[in-house]
């Protein structure tokens, strides 16, 4: 219809399209030439690479990543499977409020579940004490391989069970009563039926966890002591080669990317492959247990609930207790901690925290916005390949992100190395996913009879985005904004290579204050992320009557 | 105040796919004209092309004289309802009406006066400031007529606007749109692929199949005299059966078999020679079940009583098969099995060629005979 080469979307497809070239395609480029060309000589080289595969230093980082995702997504499952059941299955005192607290484990970045477990289950954790005293033993604290496993496993199953609670929500009953007449057993139904009609589900959720998991940076570095994992071989080679060749750090950040992209690819074909799409005429019905049973099921429900959100409750409770020099408890409770935070120093980390999520925010609704109307109703050459990179974050690791912006941005013609726009840039690149999917979700859902009738009314088709589109969309778009938001709150691993004195955020500020044994600071700048992230969580449920995120 | 349209030889092709090939219509000032056919044929294309929602690829079509092909859509001032009635949900029912008016500029007063005259219209006025969510299939409907003819628009243009509704809400709805459209006085193109909600509403109805315009007239015509097999097949229930035609001393005469053949009066005589096969179109009700020996001899193969009448299907010796309705209260019910006779109404009956499928009656054929 309208033929004018000039026109709000063209315009918007090419801005979007530059600005992911520059941002997110240059950088990367940047990393893969600087992995396979010589600084100094210019030439095709493959050395960076042979060098990496040469040393068992190096590469036992794949093979230590791949053992701690592949345990903790198989760990993470078996949770979270089971749990989504009962809670389905069973009715559970509470469930509701099981349900919220499982979504709060859920948001809180890794990191702070690394941290709270050390603080628990480390060298001179609560817990490793008691054992050690009781029993007489020398228990050293769980760190390397158990303990990564432990956080990121807690971290993990609350996504499968999000999504498994939402696939039994749409799996109809009436199938597994037809089961049930033709005499198949209770378990049964659940091999033949339940589990093949969600498996989709459990294979696309155990996949995200797996990409969230192999790109944790947080977790190992903290728990994992000498058990290096690749985002920290990034993050270190990077450190020690500031100023030195960056080729090592850049070849090492793409064979991360080769392996995420195939993961990624993986992840796509098989959930193309296993979709078909459910709408339940007769949702399953939880039902009263009694007796032992009954009593049993609700102590694994609230058992793992608690086990999940312990972490949080850890770094609140320890923000209150005082502390000699920061690092060894007393045993009293005192406010001192945030007397520390908020008084003693300046507010930097918590002000640009705020701040710097809040501009990406807003950066995100809006492109968020843009990207999913043009992909959605306006489909041509050059809004589908926006459509493909806007795919890209989930797949580049938030070190590697860092690092490519650093290379790409430190000098002439943008240098904005360790400004605020720099972080701004990462945050928006990294979250925008959560909105785009929901905003894409919720555009798809809007007939286009709506927009044709407020043009034949008269209205300009920018009017109608504008007027009829926008509004409509608003309510889903900030359903995904709200995950960025939260998510945005606790970045950590693209964050911890690009801030500066000036732009240092309350993730960061946690772990350099983790790093320098200060537990007591760590706590109270944990416990304010933490209520944080609930708070928005609550009032984002409260603002728009949902119950659910989208994830 | 209202307009004709004028659609000349115009052209839509989707790729190779020529959906619609050099149609051509005239619609009159006032008039609630009826695209009929069945789905896939076009006529949603059509429409769109008229509001501008699909481009002309060739001819014209023009508004009272003045050619509208490259006029955009929010300038060709046509007001649409849709299928799904498209209303704004984030909207209560005066913004959903408003909205047209607010985007071409009307004052204040007017727009309110307006509002308040269209909303007793459509009878929706105690519904004005709820949210349309809260609101029924046929109230949605009636705010979407609403908000379509507030702007005042040339031409109102409605694609199967019952489609979504139950069966006694669309009986309700046609009804209410028919009265709403003559009080307005405004030029309507209505598009459906139901004959009866055609024929009960329009003023004239195009038929059309696979983007070509079958017959043009008013419902009556086109369900008496249908001008080819398809429109007789697709307006109501007719049975097909083969015939031939022999010239006599006295006028030509249609022959069913050997036995029986009925003398017609209203054939175009000149297309038509002796001999010449034909098809011969009878709708269930213009059978009669006789005892006389002459006629068309069949079975009964079941029978179906539907109160006011009854439905026989008849296998004839031919072959063929027909179905025949009888009115309960004068005859009575006959067994399945039962050997039977038909005869013809043939005043009523339409005859086509076996070849071509064109009628053979003569243009306004049913007033011919004495
Ligand atoms: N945008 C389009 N692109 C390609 N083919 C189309 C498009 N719209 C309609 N068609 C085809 O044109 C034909 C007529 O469609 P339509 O006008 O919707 O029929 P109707 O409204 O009579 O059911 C159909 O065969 C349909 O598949
Ligand atoms: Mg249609």
């Amino acid at each position: 219809m309208n033929k004018n080469k000039f026109n709000l979307w063209n315009i918007s497809s090419v801005i979007i399209l530059l600005l992911m070239l520059i941002f997110i395609i240059y950088p990367l480029f940047l990393i893969l030439g600087k992995g396979i060309f010589n600084s100094e000589t210019g030439a095709f080289t493959f050395s960076h690479f042979i060098h990496f595969f040469e040393r068992k230093f190096y590469y036992i980082t794949i093979l230590n990543s791949f053992k701690v995702t592949i345990v903790s997504t198989i760990l993470a499952v078996i949770i979270g499977l089971p749990l989504a059941y009962m809670l389905r299955k069973i009715k559970i005192f509470g469930s509701r409020f099981i349900q919220i607290i499982v979504i709060v484990s859920y948001i809180s970045p890794p990191f702070i579940g690394a941290y709270a477990w050390i603080q628990l289950l480390g060298r001179s954790g609560v817990i490793t004490k008691f054992i050690n005293d009781t029993f007489q033993l020398n228990f050293d604290g769980i760190y390397g391989f158990a303990g990564i496993v432990l956080v990121l496993t807690l971290q993990s199953f609350p996504l499968v069970f999000i999504y498994i609670m939402g696939a039994l929500k749409n799996l109809d009953n009436s199938l597994v009563e037809a089961a049930e007449s033709l005499g198949y057993s209770n378990f049964q139904r659940m091999t033949k039926i339940i589990i093949p009609l969600i498996m989709p589900t459990i294979l696309a959720s155990s996949l995200l966890v797996f990409m969230r998991v192999i790109a944790d940076f947080g977790t190992p570095m903290l728990i994992g002591e000498g058990y290096r994992t690749m985002p920290v071989l990034i993050y270190q080679q990077f450190l020690s080669e500031v100023g030195g060749d960056a080729g090592f750090a850049a070849a090492i950040a793409t064979i991360f990317v080769i392996i995420t992209v195939t993961l990624f690819l993986l992840q796509r074909i098989l959930s193309r492959q296993y979709s078909y799409s459910m709408s339940a005429l007769k949702p399953m019905q939880a039902e009263t247990l009694s007796g032992t049973k009954n009593i049993l099921s609700h102590i694994a429900v609230y058992f793992i609930t608690f086990i999940g959100i312990l972490p949080q409750l850890v770094v609140i409770f320890t923000s209150f207790l005082e502390t000699s020099g920061g690092q060894v408890y007393t045993g009293r409770f005192s406010l001192e901690n945030y007397k520390n935070i908020l008084f003693d120093r300046d507010l930097n980390a918590i002000i640009n925290t705020y701040k710097m999520g809040f501009y990406a925010i807003i950066i995100i609704i809006i492109i968020g916005i843009f990207i999913s109307y043009l992909t959605v109703r306006k489909r041509n050459l050059m809004n589908s390949v926006i459509d493909t990179l806007s795919m890209f974050p989930f797949v580049i690791p938030g070190s590697v992100l860092g690092i490519a912006l650093v290379f790409a941005f430190s000098d002439e013609p943008i240098f904005i190395t360790g400004t605020v726009l720099i972080m701004v840039i990462a945050f928006v690149i990294r979250r925008m996913p959560y909105t785009i999917r929901s905003s894409t979700a919720i555009i798809s859902q809007i007939s286009p009879s709506i927009e044709e009738a407020a043009i034949s009314l008269g209205a300009s088709e920018t009017k109608t985005f504008y007027r009829i589109i926008v509004p409509m969309m608003l309510p889903g778009v900030l359903a995904g904004a709200i995950m960025s938001w939260v998510t945005i709150l606790g970045e950590l691993s693209a964050s911890i290579i690009l801030y500066s004195t000036e732009t240092q955020t309350l993730a960061v500020s946690i772990y350099t204050e983790v790093i320098r044994g200060n537990f007591g600071n760590a706590s109270a700048y944990s416990a304010v992320l933490t209520v944080t992230s609930i708070l928005s969580l609550l009032i984002f449920f409260k603002l728009t009557g949902k119950k659910e995120v989208d994830l | 105040m209202s307009v004709s349209v004028n659609i000349d030889k115009v052209v839509k092709k989707f790729g190779e796919d020529k959906v619609i090939d050099k149609l051509s219509l005239d619609i009159q000032k006032g008039e609630l004209f009826t695209l009929l056919g069945p789905s896939g044929c076009g006529k949603t294309t059509l429409l769109r092309m008229i509001i501008g929602f699909h481009s002309i690829d060739d001819g014209q079509i023009k508004i009272d004289d003045k050619v509208i092909n490259h006029i955009p859509v929010n300038k060709r001032k046509m007001g649409m309802v849709f299928q799904n009635y498209a209303i704004f949900p984030h909207m209560t029912v005066e913004e959903n009406i408003a909205f047209g008016l607010k985007v071409n500029k009307i004052g204040k007063e007017e727009m309110t006066e307006r509002i308040d005259n269209i909303l007793k219209t459509v009878r929706i006025e105690e519904h004005k400031t709820k949210k349309p969510e809260n609101l029924s299939g046929g109230q949605q409907q009636r705010i979407a007529l609403a908000r379509a003819l507030v702007i005042h628009p040339k031409v109102l243009l409605m694609d199967e606007p019952l489609s979504n509704l139950d069966a006694k809400l669309r009986i309700e709805m046609r009804n209410a749109i028919k009265n709403i459209q003559q009080e307005v006085g405004i030029t309507t193109v209505y598009v459906t692929h139901d004959q009866e909600e055609a024929l009960a509403i329009s003023d004239r109805i195009a038929v059309m199949n696979k983007g070509i315009i079958q017959q043009i007239g008013k419902p009556e015509e086109i369900y008496s005299r249908p001008a080819n097999v398809f429109v007789s097949q697709f307006i109501g229930t007719s049975n097909i059966i083969k015939g031939i035609i022999k010239k006599k001393e006295d006028g030509l005469y249609v022959h069913l078999n050997d036995m029986y053949a009925v003398k017609m009066n209203n054939l175009k005589q000149d297309e038509i020679v002796d001999k010449q096969e034909v098809l011969v179109s009878v709708r269930p009700q213009e059978f009669i079940i006789t005892n006389e020996e002459s006629g068309i001899k069949g079975k009964i193969d079941s029978t179906m009583f539907l109160g006011l009448n009854t439905h026989y299907f008849v296998n004839l010796d031919s072959g063929e098969r027909v179905e025949v309705i009888q009115d309960s209260e004068e005859e009575e019910i006959l067994p399945e099995g039962k050997d039977i006779n038909l005869n013809i109404k043939s005043k009523k009956i339409n005859i086509y060629h076996a070849d071509t499928k064109e009628t053979l009656i003569k243009a306004g054929g049913h007033d011919e005979q004495k």
